[in-house]
């Protein structure tokens, strides 16, 4: 009974079939050579039957690794005219893969403690310390994810049929000065906020081809908190001078 | 008194965000010849050896970088205010040793040999910067490849990619691990 207890308690532990498998061998003190099928197969079929709630998409994961070991079973019980090789062996797939599953696990733990042998070694990558808070994650944003911002605006725009008729030429340079400026004054630009601002698609297409600009020649850069939130420019402190 | 070889080099190390190989200081200084600036260089390394103050010069990825020693953590996260440490989850990292292990590897490869889908951790990846995609497979459906970027070498202290944990490592841990069983 102690044991199927202790199952319940070590799900949450679990990453996948493999995981699973390499359990049931450790605890049933197996070697990793000489899989008992059946009893491994039972204990499997065992735990899922414990489970009250399904996630589906690991359950077929599991589900996948009980078909390979009851195929590895039939495999074993089909009667041979001569004896299978050692490396016709059905188990060996298996055993290959728990082999290197093992190591990769091996070499996680090594890795772990030289993450945490690294971590308190503070490098001058920190991120931008822009009265962060402790949550936010600043990721740098690509292109793509600013063009999309962008189409995504302009659509917005589009449907509000704005019908300016006057004929305003914008200059890439004056509207990079004004962006610049706007930094400076108001530390950051928030992408959206700034678009809608703008009163027709020409000019917001100039700005856009400024903030590319600019971000181009290192003088701003664009990052985001945190994904689908919206896009934030600051002034590289370096191009302050 | 004029300026010091080796107070050049501290001041490139100062600045630098990565690592600084030994051939990185050569090409900057292309004035001082190439021996004078190793010598230098392993004097300012032999410096902050015996150096007790606050911070020390660590080999990582291929070159030098200034760093704090790690008795000094908790109160630079409270300048920085950091409270919690972030490190990497169970599966980034699982997904993180594959990619180091097999690389050049795609999504597919690493999900076979995880035997879960990495898609997930794989973002969180790329996010943190710690892989890189260097390409396409010539293979159906044109997959991308990663690898292991910079960046790697550096957050785990290593290097190169030699310095991964070794078969001899690996399988001294897992021989620990049965003893204690």
């Amino acid at each position: 009974m102690d044991r199927t207890l202790e199952y319940q308690v070590n799900l949450d532990v679990f990453q996948g079939p493999l995981d699973l498998l390499l359990f049931l061998i450790r605890k049933k003190k197996i070697d990793i050579h000489d899989i008992p099928i059946a009893t491994i197969t039972r204990e499997y079929l065992a735990y899922l039957d414990k489970k009250d709630r399904i996630n589906l998409e690991r359950e077929a994961e599991f589900l996948l690794v009980a078909a390979l070991l009851i195929y590895i079973k039939s495999q074993m019980l089909l009667p041979r005219e001569r004896p299978l090789e050692e490396e016709q062996d059905p188990r060996q797939i298996l055993v290959d893969r728990l082999l290197e599953y093992q190591k990769i696990q091996a070499a996680c733990a090594i890795l772990r403690q030289k993450e945490a042998d690294e971590l308190p070694k503070w490098k001058r990558d920190a991120p931008p310390p822009h009265f962060m808070s402790e949550e936010m994650e600043l990721t740098e944003v690509s292109l793509f994810n600013l063009a999309e911002a962008f189409f995504l605006l302009m659509k917005k725009k589009e449907k509000k049929d704005i019908q300016i008729i006057r004929g305003k030429e914008y200059s890439i340079e004056k509207k990079m000065n004004e962006i610049i400026k706007f930094l400076k004054e108001n530390h950051f630009l928030d992408f959206t906020e700034y678009f809608e601002s703008q009163s027709t698609i020409a000019e917001a297409l100039v700005s856009f081809f400024c903030l590319l600009e600019l971000i181009k020649a290192r003088i701003v850069y664009a990052v985001q908190e945190t994904l689908f939130q919206s896009i934030k420019v600051w002034l590289r402190k370096e191009s302050l001078k | 008194m004029s300026i010091q070889l080796n107070d050049i080099i501290e001041s490139l190390l100062f600045v630098s965000v990565e690592p600084l190989s030994a051939e990185k200081v050569k090409n900057v200084l292309t004035e001082y010849p190439e021996d004078e600036i190793e010598k230098a260089l392993e004097q300012i390394l032999e410096k902050y050896a015996a150096n007790p103050g606050g911070f020390q010069i660590i080999r990582t990825g291929g070159g030098y970088l200034f760093s704090t020693k790690p008795e000094h953590d908790p109160w630079i996260r409270r300048l920085l205010r950091v409270n919690r440490k972030n490190k990497l989850s169970p599966a980034a990292l699982e997904t993180l040793s594959t990619i180091a292990y097999h690389q050049p590897i795609t999504l597919a490869e690493i999900c076979a040999f995880r035997g879960v889908d990495a898609t997930h951790s794989l973002k969180t990846l790329l996010q943190k910067k710690l892989v890189k995609i260097v390409g396409r497979k010539k293979s159906p459906g044109k997959p991308l490849i990663y690898r292991t970027s910079e960046r790697f070498l550096t957050y785990f202290g290593l290097d190169s990619l030699k310095d991964l944990p070794s078969e001899e490592e690996i399988s001294k841990l897992l021989e620990e691990e049965t003893d204690e069983d």
